[in-house]
């Protein structure tokens, strides 16, 4: 009965009177594959190249539908980097391939070992992925940790360090015991082959943003409370312990044998934690949104695919206190897109392809594409720390009543343990209580104010009723923070309204529609200055007001530049306070 | 073969339950979200013990619901968001009978009910999210214990109701196996010569198996630089290594007619006792791979092809960069035969100038 209600509640909603954002569209595919997709890419001239599990490297030409073979017999292809409409290169089992088509009969004759410079002990986890490239030219790969649940084959390759193996206590760990399980490597445009960075599980994912900062996602298990975004630095040493028994210089005998204190202390904790069984169970490539827009309002951000749900995780980074963290956020969720969300890739036009995969784990098979309308989607487009908690800003204006109702938001936090058992549950689980809500004059950013904000939390924020005016409701109403870190006391307070939110309301729909527009902006230096650096010099009291005002009518100039401002006599005064506290309360 | 593993996967508990005792029912996880007991029978108001261990690398729980409420029930599941963890995901609703909560791999956890007195399938399924839609069985509550045909069975998951399939590749049981037709191994049909890298025994994990016309394979050895074995009849068997994690390997389908030796068997003269090899990658030449190596720094090109008569096969080599003469040494083994094309035989060691060993090949016949 329950379910009916719930059933027909979510069909209302799905036949919303707005129109869709996003539309999830499945290619075909050819038949005979089994389309465990490994990899995806884009060729320069528009076509799709892909990957398979039995080896196969096809090619997809959108406009005809048509696939064609490329090449064939490779070993678990797990990632592919375009170099030109006739060379790729492939990250297999065994190494990483150059294929390259060199007598133009559109399929690879050449297959070229660029790098097998790591160890393989034949364990069945050890996958492969990436490369990806930086600015320099150098590729960057992933190499899985070694299961517990397999073994090692009596030939491997590479030298052999049991210590790498679980610890004393007989507890299965995933092993490190061939070089660089475990490791995410560096390949110098001279082909050189080196350790970058350590404590990596099954980092089923890896990626640039538009900053060049590199990003590698990890899965829940041991020693991995729950899955990770990392932001990857050179040197650094992620959480499990397995590989850095391939860290040079190393001494210290089995890692698992250090107190988890020692390693809890020489890790770099993830920028973003994916709550499980609530974001993403199994978070697999992030792909920046290079799109410019063609694929909605968030370009910059990350798209991360999801192997265990129809869903698309989407990350929203900021600096604080000189680190990246951030929030993440469903982007898509069901809407036709299956399981499975292994590979990503923006095709030239802006859409989404997403390669599928269940490998022996949960997931489907095939590519679907995701293909923005146009329609903006009432979201949250990105999320902040504050001093006294979170900033969101919408894509759209709010509903303003709805958006400052504080019951409307509830907020939990929460963190994980690291340690060697199999996932963490949620530890120190608290509700956390919401002060007051404040939404900005141009109802698209909502303050939230928390009594207390503690570092070494994610905070978990769920959002209801929260719509446009027109009706449009919020796509996606979960948001989880990482606070790893705080900011640093300089940083100034949110700014609490002195004025009443009528007048503000008021005033900015008056500046609006006021010549103002002429010559300033909100948040930019137009002819005059931006309200904010108004409000920056001036403080939020009635003297100011009356000076804002005087000013407006009078008009003037030398306070902020020789370019005189034109007087507004036409302007009451009563309306020139308003606008005046509409800018003092920025 | 195949068959024993339906029969091993539905435990008809029902027929070893002693009165007051209660039935015992072990239940395992298998790869690919799977309870290893698909279905279990027990007789109404009988006391069972469910004995559950996660054999997985992923978290589970079990719910056993009323009959019909399955799907339901996954959807309530599903329903709890952000409450899911702390509840185990085991939604509160009357459909739901019992349940183990979240079980970790290696973990055990035991449940004890006594099965209800009315007769009917009474689903029992994971929740864990994701799981529900194929991770669940049937336990059967009825008086008899005959359950319908597996096959038929709409009450476990499609992939449980009929055998395995196989890939074996294998020209001649291509088109009838086990009395169906095989699936497609892919959107092509391979054609000799073709290729795979692949994990199989007898090699390092960086093997490449190579189906050569004529019913001849051969598995070349990407890690150790040379020519590990070649066989006659199918070619490989990729069942096991394309099915779930592929924690397995491929299987030889022929037979086995030449097995290098573990020396190597490339060394010029006056080169150190350990070659220094190095593996650069392989050229398909009218599809056939001619693998590229270097062998103390002289690069060495070899291309394998059947011999005419289809009783063996025939080694190309090219070899550059180097200034003196070479030793191939061929491993002395039943039922084969070497010949070259150059040099000078040495019992087993074929003496090379370096002139000669600039391109020669050396045949392998099967006797």
């Amino acid at each position: 009965m329950k379910y009916r209600v719930l059933l027909s509640a979510w069909l209302l909603s799905a036949g919303s009177i707005f129109a869709q954002s996003y539309k999830v569209e499945t290619i075909p595919m050819p038949e005979g594959l089994t389309a465990e997709v490994g990899a995806i890419e884009f060729l320069p001239d528009g076509r799709l190249i892909a990957g398979f599990t039995r080896g196969e490297i096809m090619t997809y030409q959108p406009a005809t539908k048509q696939w064609k073979l490329f090449a064939e017999g490779l070993h678990d292809p797990l990632g592919i980097l375009v170099v030109s409409r006739s060379e790729v290169l492939v990250m297999q089992r065994p190494e990483l391939t150059r294929l390259r088509d060199t007598d133009g009969d559109g399929v690879a004759d050449l297959y070229e070992t660029v790098t097998d410079d790591f160890g393989i002990s034949g364990n069945y986890h050890e996958f492969n992925y990436g490369p990806v490239k930086d600015k320099a030219g150098n590729l960057f790969i992933a190499l899985n940790a070694s299961s517990p649940g397999g073994s090692m084959r009596p030939e491997v390759r590479g030298a052999i360090r049991p210590e790498g193996r679980d610890g004393a206590d007989g507890q299965k760990q995933m092993f490190s015991a061939v070089p660089y399980r475990g490791w995410v490597m560096k390949l110098t445009p001279s082909g050189k082959l080196l350790p970058y960075a350590s404590g990596f599980r099954s980092p089923n994912g890896i990626g640039f943003d538009l900053a060049g900062n590199l990003f590698v996602t990890d899965n829940q298990g041991d020693w991995i409370g729950t899955s990770p975004l990392l932001h990857v630095k050179e040197g650094g040493f992620y959480g499990h312990p397995a590989s850095l028994v391939w860290k040079k210089g190393w001494s210290k005998g089995s890692p698992f044998a250090l107190p988890v204190a020692l390693l809890d202390s020489m890790r770099t904790k993830p920028a973003v934690l994916f709550p499980h069984g609530i974001m993403a169970n199994s978070p697999s490539q992030p792909l920046c949104d290079i799109t410019r827009g063609k694929f909605g309002p968030f370009a910059g951000q990350l798209l991360i695919g999801e192997m265990n749900q129809g869903r698309i995780v989407r990350v929203m980074l900021e600096k604080v206190d000189g680190e990246l963290q951030g929030a993440c956020v469903p982007f898509l969720d069901g809407q036709g897109l299956r399981k499975g969300n292994n590979r990503l890739a923006f095709a030239p036009d802006g859409s989404l392809y997403v390669g599928q995969n269940a490998h022996g784990w949960l997931g489907d098979l095939g590519i679907q594409r995701i293909v923005y309308t146009g329609t903006t989607p009432l979201d949250v487009h990105s999320m902040k720390i504050t001093r006294q908690g979170f900033d969101l800003t919408f894509t759209l204006p709010v509903d303003a009543a709805t958006a400052r109702n504080a019951a409307n938001y509830s907020m939990r936090h929460y963190n994980y343990n690291y340690h060697k058992k199999y996932g963490s549950h949620q530890m120190h689980l608290d509700s956390v209580p919401i002060k007051r809500v404040m939404l900005s004059p141009d109802r698209k950013r909502v303050s939230i104010i928390l009594n207390s904000l503690q570092a070494g939390y994610v905070y978990e924020l769920k959002l209801a009723n929260i719509r446009t005016t027109s009706g449009k409701e919020l796509q996606n109403k979960l948001v989880c923070y990482t606070a790893n870190r705080l900011l640093p006391d300089n940083t100034p307070a949110v700014k609490t309204p002195v004025f009443a939110k009528k007048d503000i309301e008021e005033g900015r729909l008056l500046i609006t529609k006021s010549d103002c527009v002429a010559c300033h902006k909100p948040n930019e230096k137009l002819i005059g200055p931006s309200y904010a650096d108004i409000a920056k010099k001036y403080k939020p009291t009635e003297a100011n007001v009356n000076l804002i005002a005087q000013k407006i009518i009078k008009g003037g100039s030398g306070v902020w530049g020789p370019v005189p401002m034109s007087p507004h006599s036409n302007i009451s005064l009563a309306d020139t306070r308003k606008i005046a506290r509409y800018i003092l309360s920025l | 073969m195949k068959k024993l593993l339906w029969l091993l996967a539905c435990c008809y508990a029902g027929c070893c339950m002693a009165q007051d005792t209660p039935v015992i029912i072990h239940m395992k996880v298998l790869q690919g979200l799977q309870y290893d007991v698909v279905r279990f029978h027990v007789k109404p108001g009988a006391r069972v013990k469910l004995v559950f261990t996660n054999t997985d690398d992923m978290n589970h729980n079990l719910l056993i619901v009323r009959p019909g409420t399955r799907e339901q029930v996954v959807n309530m599941a599903q329903e709890l968001g952000a409450q899911g963890p702390a509840t185990d995901y085991i939604p509160a609703g009357e459909q739901v009978l019992w349940s183990i909560p979240v079980t970790e791999p290696e973990q055990e956890r035991t449940l004890e009910f006594t099965a209800p007195r009315q007769e009917g399938v009474y689903p029992y399924v994971c929740t864990y999210p994701g799981h529900g839609l194929i991770m669940y069985g049937a336990m059967y509550v009825k008086q008899h214990a005959q359950l319908p045909d597996l096959a038929a069975d709409v009450n476990i998951p499609p992939s449980r109701r009929q055998s395995e399939e196989s890939l074996e590749e294998d020209e001649t049981h291509h088109t009838a196996h086990h009395g169906h037709a095989s699936k497609a191994l892919h959107p092509y049909k391979p054609v000799p010569p073709y290729h795979y890298r692949v994990f199989i025994e007898g090699a390092s994990p960086a093997a490449i198996a190579v189906n050569l016309p004529q019913n001849l394979s051969y598995c070349w050895d990407a890690g150790s630089c040379k020519l590990r074995f070649a066989w006659q009849g199918g070619f490989l068997d990729n069942s096991d290594l394309w099915k779930g994690k592929g924690d397995a390997l491929a299987k030889v389908t022929g037979s086995i007619f030449f097995t290098e030796a573990p020396a190597y068997p490339l060394a010029f003269l006056g080169a150190p006792q350990a070659a220094v090899i190095r593996f650069k990658g392989y050229r398909l030449v009218n599809r056939y791979p001619e693998f590229h190596y270097t062998v103390n720094g002289a690069h060495v090109y070899e291309l394998i092809k059947p011999k005419e008569d289809g009783k063996g096969i025939v080694r190309y080599f090219r070899i550059t960069g180097h200034a003196k003469g070479l030793v191939f040494r061929t491993a002395p083994q039943k039922g084969v035969a070497y010949t070259a094309s150059a040099g000078k035989w040495e019992q087993n060691n074929l003496l090379l100038t370096a002139l000669q060993a600039r391109e020669f090949n050396v045949t392998i016949t099967v006797l």
